[in-house]
């Protein structure tokens, strides 16, 4: 009796050490990216590259043309337009989905009729889990020629449509979504005495709203802001599909082709090798700092905000 | 005056809260119509079931016996032209490029067309099915019947009994994705036996096993940072750590399946982990405390009381997985590469559904027509997995009550 | 007992769906006088209390029958200014509620939603409302400070300062003290007592001895019908209903 006591109690460590070791084997996954992408990241810059010479860091960080010349050389690549570029987009993506994402969601929360809100959150929520390539394709197929007939019809050119006006109606469509889903949910849980307050004190329904339920909810709100723009900096294929993966930049007329870090990952994928691919790898450092620091910057906005009056 | 302010600005608001969620439905309405509009043309078995690169077969018959079939009545279909002198129908038709072709509408069991002899090496007999299309048709002292002359004149030439044929060119259809169905079924298969069993043991671990210490809440963080990085990154570390690790340990000598798969479950994996999780958290300690009072252990606890009761949970966490896979694409460009394949290895490279849109649509000139077809099936299919989550959750929470 | 009735319910009925939560109410409010409202969880007193500014039209399935006659005027119907009233009758909730915002913005809140910009003007009604709350001196150095961040009894103050920037004429109180600790009770009431001088208060009360330290006139209700309505001091000194006599003895509720 003792002696099957102690070993099912054995049992118990046992399984308990090797399932430590799975969960541990899952939490080292980010660690390995990091590290994998930092060491064949920085390789261009301090190995030779076969003969090619090593990258210059700074030339890299600020250059404005992304492959000068026809054949890969150390000092064809510079990333200084692809950054701005990419800070750029994700900034008018937020611009653009974010009041109608935010105005979307109290629809929802606060005016729709119950059956219809229903309906709406059901649809907000399989919208936000659509692939992306399908609103890379739409881009493609419904908005290039759009956009190239109002480019023309107001005398610019554009890249067959492919632009930074491109590039940010798909990300908004993409993000919209997500930012209703999630402003919706805080709004929900907004505390029903503060509207009631509001309005006993004379204030309209929609004076309520906006001046009180938008305010109560801005946390939550904010956090859907935050995985929006995350989403657009990450977003790869969509972006490669409309953008018109410009060589050179900044990009800021709204008809001008645009590269971002991702679209520039994905560019020429299909035929390259050498440094044209290592230095993917710098990209994906790139891409990885921009979305920590933008990350961190607007989680600071956010507390910053947010915590004034909580 | 004040009032009227007032009145002027409610109108406003009011104003832009509709305008918004007009818009809202306004777009993604659009992105549905645009979908099912373009995409609904092409559908039909053989896409399911075709070859996305066309074959191409020179043949010649085996044994001629000159006769005059009887055919079936094509009257009512268009531009349908019979070769009654060897028994097959001829229709002027489009490829899935948009392009005019001279695809084969019958053929007569008994007509030279099947059976014919292959002048390839390395086959014998080759057979002209319904659905392939014609190139070109040589004739001995006669001038070759070429397909852009238009499938009328292609079949009178071919009845014309002074002609005598010498070789005949034709291909498959091409255009079909059943190379891409079969490698995303062959990534759900795999990723799923993978991540599941990775991801619910993870679960198990944080929530019935570890005790809330700074090391399990650092290992929490460091997988819930994973939510956050984007799936091209993945990509990266697929091929620096997943493709060279299965080149070393399986017959692959270059991108495969198998890296893509391992590549999905790190992706999949936080979802698992949290839904698992969540579902682990609902069951009541009693029945925990229960079993343990038993005598049983918590290994036997956790096992044979605490996971049937998180089963659903791990269902939906499944469901949400697999609509992941099939959405991926950016991470899958970089592991598998975007060259479409219709012979389908797991140790070698070939694109899923979802990339293969993107090499359709990065082609020149892009293939709009077969993109939104293979859009609509994954919307479809998105669609359906978001019912049958919705469903389940809320046929659990009745039960529940 | 010749007294100005600013409100006036005459057979006043509510029925959320099926359920009848008021039943036949006539009670009179009377200017610049203490009204409490009394009786067991569930009798209707809150509702009553949310029947005088129409803050039941918020809850789906409501059906309202009778007369409320505020200065004379009936308030019912759906084309009366639902806005209106509530501008001159205030409120004050059962938990202390202030918006996450400012000191200031909260009090200055009301006026502002009726289009007054003028900053100098918003100053003088913001601290004129919270002197008559008698927070004015604790809070004077940081109006701009997060309102949440006040201790609860403050907090409750604020939000009657809040409710008094619209000089309203009626200020309903929903158990306005059930949240808080009792000092800053005590200091609530003495705030009562101040107000009644330019205001009529209509206290909705959970503690008997409440109604019977700070108000002039008691309305016991049971049910959701009114048992007996006159002064305080007749109420709790010789009730004519055995229920009410019941209540305050404290043999229910």
């Amino acid at each position: 009796m003792k002696g099957s006591k102690t070993s099912l109690s054995q049992i118990d460590t046992i399984i308990g050490s090797l399932l430590m070791i799975l969960a541990l084997v899952a939490s080292s996954f980010i660690v390995i990216i990091a590290t994998f992408i930092a060491i064949r990241g920085i390789l261009p810059f301090i190995t030779d590259n076969n003969g090619l010479g090593s990258v210059n860091v700074l030339q890299f960080l600020t250059d404005t043309v992304w492959l000068r010349g026809t054949y890969f050389i150390s000092t064809a690549y510079g990333a200084g337009f692809i950054i701005i570029n990419t800070l750029y987009i994700a900034f008018l993506t937020v611009l653009m989905s974010f009041p109608i994402g935010v105005l979307t969601a109290l629809f929802i929360a606060k005016v729709a009729p119950r059956p219809l809100a229903a309906a709406m959150r059901t649809i907000i929520e399989l919208l936000a889990s659509i692939p992306s390539i399908v609103f890379g394709l739409v881009g493609v197929g419904l908005f290039l020629p759009l956009i190239y007939q109002l480019a023309r019809s107001l005398g610019y050119s554009s890249g067959a449509g492919s632009s930074v006006l491109a590039t940010v109606f798909v990300l908004s469509l993409m993000s919209i979504p997500t930012i209703t889903a999630v402003a919706e949910v805080s709004i929900r849980q907004v505390d029903e005495s503060l509207e009631h307050a509001s309005l006993a004190l004379g204030a309209t329904p929609t004076q309520t709203r906006f001046k009180i339920t938008l305010l109560a909810a801005k946390s939550g709100i904010f956090s859907g802001a935050i995985l929006a723009v995350g989403r657009s900096l990450g977003e790869a294929t969509a972006v490669s599909l409309v953008s018109g993966n410009a060589r050179s930049g900044p990009s800021f007329g709204l008809f001008e082709t645009t590269a971002t870090i991702t679209s520039t990952l994905l560019q020429g994928l299909k035929e390259t090798s050498g440094i044209d691919y290592d230095i993917r790898f710098s990209l994906g450092i790139l891409l990885m700092v921009v979305i920590l620091t933008t990350n961190f910057a607007l989680n600071f906005i956010k507390r910053k905000v947010g915590n004034v009056h909580e | 005056m004040n009032n009227r302010k007032i009145k002027f600005s409610e109108i406003f608001l009011n104003g832009s809260v509709f305008l918004s969620t007009f818009l809202s439905v306004l777009a993604l309405g659009l992105i549905f119509f645009y979908v099912i509009s373009r995409g609904t043309d092409l559908i039909s078995w053989e896409l399911f079931t075709g070859n996305y690169h066309a074959r191409n077969y020179i043949a010649e018959f085996a044994d001629l016996e000159e006769k005059t079939y009887t055919m079936p009545d094509f009257s009512g279909d268009e531009e349908v032209y019979i070769v009654s002198r060897y028994g097959i129908a001829l229709k002027q038709d489009f490829d899935l490029a948009g392009n005019g072709v001279i695809k084969v509408h019958y053929v007569h069991p008994q007509s030279p067309f099947n059976q014919m002899y292959s002048k390839e090496v390395g086959s014998d007999v080759v057979d002209l099915d319904a659905g392939m299309i014609f190139q070109r048709i040589s004739y001995i002292d006669h001038p070759t019947s070429l397909s852009r002359n238009g499938a009328e004149r292609f079949a009178s030439e071919l009845n014309d009994p002074q002609r005598e044929v010498f070789e005949i060119f034709f291909s498959d259809l091409g255009g079909g994705i059943r190379g891409s169905i079969i490698t995303t079924l062959y990534l759900i298969f795999m990723t799923l036996i993978i991540a599941v069993p990775f991801g619910v043991l993870t679960a198990i671990f944080f929530n019935e096993f570890s005790s809330n210490n700074w090391m399990t809440k650092l290992m929490r963080n460091f997988i819930e940072t994973l939510t956050g990085v984007p799936s091209i990154i993945y990509g990266l570390l697929g091929i620096t750590v997943f493709v060279p690790l299965t080149i070393r340990l399986t017959p692959a000598v270059n991108s495969n399946l198998i890296a893509g798969a391992l590549t999905l479950s790190v992706i999949i994996l936080p979802t698992i982990i949290r839904t698992t999780e969540e579902s682990l958290r609902v069951v009541p300690d009693d029945h925990r405390a229960a079993s343990l009072a038993l005598g049983a252990n918590k290994t036997q606890t956790t096992f044979k009381v605490v996971l049937p009761q998180a089963l659903p949970g791990i269902l939906t966490a499944t469901f949400l997985g697999i609509g992941r896979i099939i959405g991926e694409s950016a991470a899958l460009i970089f592991v598998l590469g975007a060259a479409v394949k219709d012979r389908i290895n797991i140790y070698e490279p070939s694109t899923s559904l979802a990339v293969h849109i993107w090499s359709m649509m990065t082609d020149e000139p892009a293939n709009i027509a077969l993109s939104s077809t293979i859009a609509l099936l994954i919307l479809a299919i998105v669609l359906i997995i978001n019912v049958s989550v919705k469903l389940s959750v809320y046929l659990l929470s009745k039960k529940g009550l | 007992m010749i007294m100005n009735k600013v409100i006036d319910t005459q057979s006043l009925s509510l029925r959320y769906g099926e359920f009848t939560a008021l039943t036949d109410i006539n009670l009179p409010i009377f200017r610049n006088k203490v009204t409490a409202l009394i009786g067991p969880s569930g009798c209707g007193k809150s509702t009553f209390l949310r029947c005088l500014n129409r803050m039941n039209d918020l809850i789906d399935n409501v059906k309202l029958e009778g007369t409320i006659l505020f200065n004379g005027q009936a308030v019912e119907g759906v084309n009366a200014d639902v806005i209106e009233l509530r501008k001159k009758i205030g409120m004050v909730f059962q938990k202390p509620n202030p918006f996450p915002m400012s000191i200031f913005d909260n009090v200055a809140y009301g006026p502002r939603q009726q289009g007054i910009k003028n900053k100098e003007v918003l100053r003088g009604i913001v601290e004129k409302a919270l002197r008559q709350a008698a927070l004015y001196d604790e809070v004077k150095d940081r109006m701009n400070q997060s309102a949440t961040r006040l201790s609860g009894g403050q907090q409750q103050r604020l939000c009657i300062a809040r409710a008094l920037a619209m000089e309203p004429e009626v200020l309903l109180m929903d158990e306005p003290t059930s949240a808080l600790d009792p000092l800053a009770t005590q200091r609530i009431e003495e705030l009562i007592e101040d107000l009644k001088k330019e205001y009529t208060i209509v206290i909705v009360t959970h503690s008997m001895q409440q109604a019977a330290r700070i108000s002039d006139h008691t309305a016991f209700f049971l049910l959701g019908e009114l048992i007996e309505f006159g002064l305080t001091s007749d109420i709790f000194a010789n009730p004519k209903d055995k229920r009410t006599e019941a209540y305050i003895t404290g043999r229910f509720g």
